[in-house]
């Protein structure tokens, strides 16, 4: 009847009236749908940018375990010393974003007041970042190149009956090495620390008379996005000395416990999409499904189906792409919360998200509309329109 | 009057009823899983954080101070002190029995092998031995329970095996070792030399790969240190440390009697290192804070952004439930007109939409919670592989909760509609 017999012109411009009008007349309806098609779509997207965000920022937590590499002088040499440089320059090769800290060790048996003890020069600043696990009752050594300080290991310090504060006096005979050092701070880990005692790796050098050697090196390194195993290969083949290699014990966990969260986010992403997702169809449908009376007085006055049905689905393209727009924003605000909250640091946004939130919510939205609407075009309006 | 009127909206407008019911369930299936998975998650990553390793270690108490650097040791004749391998099983008998892992032994003696430039730690452990107590047949001893992440080229040696070792890959390299490998120990002064077979090369990443390992009974043997052990590594479940446990550190003394019970009965890994330390005679333990620590951080990470995450779907679903209420309340503006017509008042009406509000929350609620709890399970076993504990404080808080938006979300457009002017609604002009 009427749709195909108007120009075109006439008809494209009666269309953008009453979808206009549809617009403007019932403001309040469309703006419960843009505003249940924003909170979805914000949802959809703060869960998937949180999804895949959750790897990076958990590797760098898990890095509260301390060093996952290993760097020491070549299994196949005899030697059990290297040349700082040789560490340094080791350690310089390892990606700058993903290292933590690192620490070279020095090693060696010193007297104290009561008896022997291992001691062992460290960086001190690199040590902080690398083992944030230690327990320190007192103070950390801040500065590189303190020679009068020094931490000590719990046990040891019960033994030789020394507490934060105190003066030991450090002696090593065949370098002639005499000196009273104060304790900084005393340090638990329930490990061999326990019972060592800690100087910087200069003064260790000075002590144990090996300046510029160290016996191995310490790092910690986030291995989300690298290959741990390819770096530490690539550091052993381009620096002759050393051998480096990942503490199995935690790259092994690291991995595992990676894949665990990022499953357990993956299903509730998941999860979360789809009851959001149908949560947003429900709250569409009834809107639609109000319209009953306006589709039977649509009929009546001679709109055919395929008219009706491009109208309510333009309607509702209109409401999601402002919906889904806004709803893009304020989920990304919202993923920031998240990431602040939790990891007190932003979370990026992925281009990924993108696609998932707009794909979903626009075939929530075309779904939510079309079944109701399909009910919808079917009625007699005669029928609907006495109201029965 | 007034119940013949609920009943009746709900029959005739039965398609929006379910439609509101629907997306309640939905709401608070979605509120309850994540609210179950977030209390349960703190436990279940404590059991996967398990492969960490072990997080207690029992060592004697002793005047000694070891001399070890990088598995050598500095001062090996000085006299030891050693715990008694039949006192572990009392490990089991502690307050927080349940919540040990696992724990293996270790003993470890310095050996002379045939063909070796210098001395060779022999390491003696147990592997994989069943302990047999009244309560818990399952509990077995050992590393494999312990240290998930030691890999074995070949195969474990039996716990009872007279000749069978593991050669940690290092050594296996230095000695030109490999399985099937056979290798003559001594120890100088003491028994006859046993010829061992390597039955398998240890991958561990860390200083064990220098070593032997061998069957405790073995090691014992040769020795001449019959049932002794040197230090016992311990695997417990633990809660993260918080401001009480950080205040025992100095010694319990600290604490006041009440406190003391509170810290006693918690799971803290400095109360369980406590406990084992009462019941193995001579002996001091101490958390491995490498692994206890650092457990506790990740997991409280784990458990904001559970928290974080429900918080913020819990209030999406929220403003979900609301703007179904209100879309179903708004089209109901006709049917309100009638009855105020016929002589209802504002507060009649409004009380009669929040009733309904109030029916549809209630039976939402309730399917959801059941829904949820199923949602929490599938994934507990998808993720965890076993089930994820329902805590009966989310069947109320999702009900109440879905009550409350159901109501929250009526409240509005049931004012709004409620002040309509008859006339005009039944006209139909709004």
């Amino acid at each position: 009847m009427g749709g195909s017999e108007t120009s075109p012109m006439t008809n494209g411009r009666m269309f953008a009236r009453i979808l206009g009008a549809s617009l403007k007349e019932r403001r309040s309806r469309v703006s419960i749908a843009f505003f249940s098609i924003m909170i979805g779509a914000a949802v959809i997207t703060a869960l998937s940018c949180v999804y895949f965000d959750i790897s990076t920022k958990m590797s760098r937590e898990l890095r509260a375990y301390g060093a996952n590499l290993f760097i020491g002088p070549k299994a196949e040499s005899a030697a059990r010393v290297l040349d700082a440089r040789d560490v340094a320059e080791a350690l310089s090769l390892l990606p700058p974003k993903n290292l933590i800290g690192a620490s070279p060790y020095l090693y060696g048996v010193v007297r104290l007041d009561l008896g022997s003890a291992v001691l062992a020069g460290v960086d001190f600043a690199g040590l902080r970042r690398l083992s944030p696990y230690w327990q320190v009752d007192g103070r950390w050594i801040v500065v590189d190149f303190d020679g009068r300080s020094c931490m000590i290991g719990k046990a040891l310090a019960k033994k030789m009956e020394l507490k934060a504060g105190d003066a030991v006096t450090v002696t090593k005979s065949e370098t002639g090495f005499h000196r009273k050092l104060v304790i900084k701070g005393v340090v638990e880990t329930g490990q061999a620390e326990d019972e060592r005692i800690f100087v910087n790796l200069a003064l260790a050098g000075e002590i144990l008379g090996q300046p510029g050697k160290v016996n191995h090196a310490m790092a910690s390194v986030v291995s989300e996005g690298i290959d741990i195993d390819a770096v530490a290969a690539g550091v052993g083949a381009r620096v002759a000395a050393v051998d480096a290699r990942p503490i199995r014990r935690i790259s092994y966990s690291e991995g595992r416990i990676l894949e665990k969260i990022k499953g357990l986010m993956a299903l509730i992403a998941l999860i979360v999409l789809m009851v959001t997702t149908l949560c947003v169809m429900t709250t569409l449908i009834a809107i639609v499904a109000e319209r009953t009376r306006e589709i039977g007085l649509m009929k009546a006055i001679g709109a055919d189906d395929r008219g009706i049905a491009v109208q309510f689905l333009s309607e509702a393209l209109v409401i999601s792409l402002a919906g889904i727009a806004a709803g893009l924003v304020a989920g990304f605000g919202l993923a920031q919360v998240l990431g602040q909250a939790v990891f007190g640091s932003a979370i990026s946004f992925r281009a990924a998200a993108l696609p998932a939130t707009v794909v979903l919510s626009l075939l929530a939205s075309v779904i939510a509309v079309a079944l109701p609407l399909k009910l919808a075009v079917r009625v007699v309006p005669a029928q609907v329109l006495k109201e029965d | 009057m007034f119940l013949s009127m609920v009943k009746q909206s709900f029959m005739r407008g039965r398609r929006r009823k379910v439609l509101a019911v629907a997306t309640i369930i939905l709401a608070s299936s979605l509120i309850t899983a994540l609210m179950n998975l977030s209390i349960g998650v703190g436990d279940k990553m404590a059991k996967e954080m398990k492969s960490y390793g072990a997080n207690i270690t029992v060592v004697p108490n002793s005047e000694n101070i070891s001399l070890d650097i990088d598995g050598v040791d500095f001062n090996p004749l000085k006299g030891r002190v050693f715990l008694d391998e039949k006192d572990l099983p009392r490990i089991k008998d502690i307050f927080w029995h349940n919540n040990i892992v696992g724990f293996a032994p270790f003993l470890k003696v310095a050996v002379e092998a045939a063909g070796a430039d210098g001395p060779v730690s022999l390491l003696g452990t147990r592997f994989d031995r069943p302990l047999s107590l009244s309560e818990d047949e399952e509990f077995r001893i050992g590393v494999k329970a312990i240290n998930p992440f030691w890999q074995v080229r070949g195969r474990w040696p039996d716990d009872g095996d007279p000749e069978g070792v593991l050669a940690g890959a290092a050594l296996a390299r230095r000695l030109h070792l490999d399985v099937g490998s056979r290798l003559t120990l001594s120890m100088p002064g003491r028994a006859r030399p046993l010829t061992v077979a390597v039955r398998g090369i240890l991958h561990t990443g860390g200083m064990e790969e220098s070593y032997l390992v061998a069957p405790l009974p073995l090691v014992q043997g040769l020795a001449a240190l019959p049932g002794k052990v040197q230090s016992v590594s311990v695997s417990a479940l633990t809660v993260p440390e918080d401001r009480l446990s950080r205040r025992t550190r100095g010694g319990s003394d600290a604490l006041d009697a009440l406190e003391y019970d509170l810290w006693y009965c918690t799971a803290y890994v400095s109360a369980i290192a406590h406990q084992i330390e009462e019941v193995i005679p001579n002996s001091a333990v101490r958390p491995i804070w490498q692994v206890a620590a650092s457990e506790g951080t990740v997991i409280n990470k784990l458990q904001l952004l559970m928290l974080v995450v429900t918080v913020a779907v819990f209030i999406a679903s929220g403003l979900g439930i609301s703007s179904l209420m209100i879309t179903t309340i708004m089209e109901r503006s006709r049917e309100i007109g009638l009855m105020k017509a016929l002589g209802a008042s504002e507060a009649e009406v409004q009380f009669l939409f929040l009733a309904e509000s109030v029916i549809v929350g209630g039976i939402g609620g309730l399917l959801g919670c059941a829904a949820g709890g199923v949602l929490s399970q599938v994934i507990g076993l998808s993720i965890f592989g076993s089930t994820v504990g329902f805590h009966f404080i989310a069947v109320p808080v999702s009900v109440v909760v879905s009550v409350l938006i159901a109501l929250a979300g009526s409240l509005m457009p049931a004012r709004l509609i409620s002040r309509l002017h008859p006339a005009e609604v039944l006209h139909g002009r709004k």
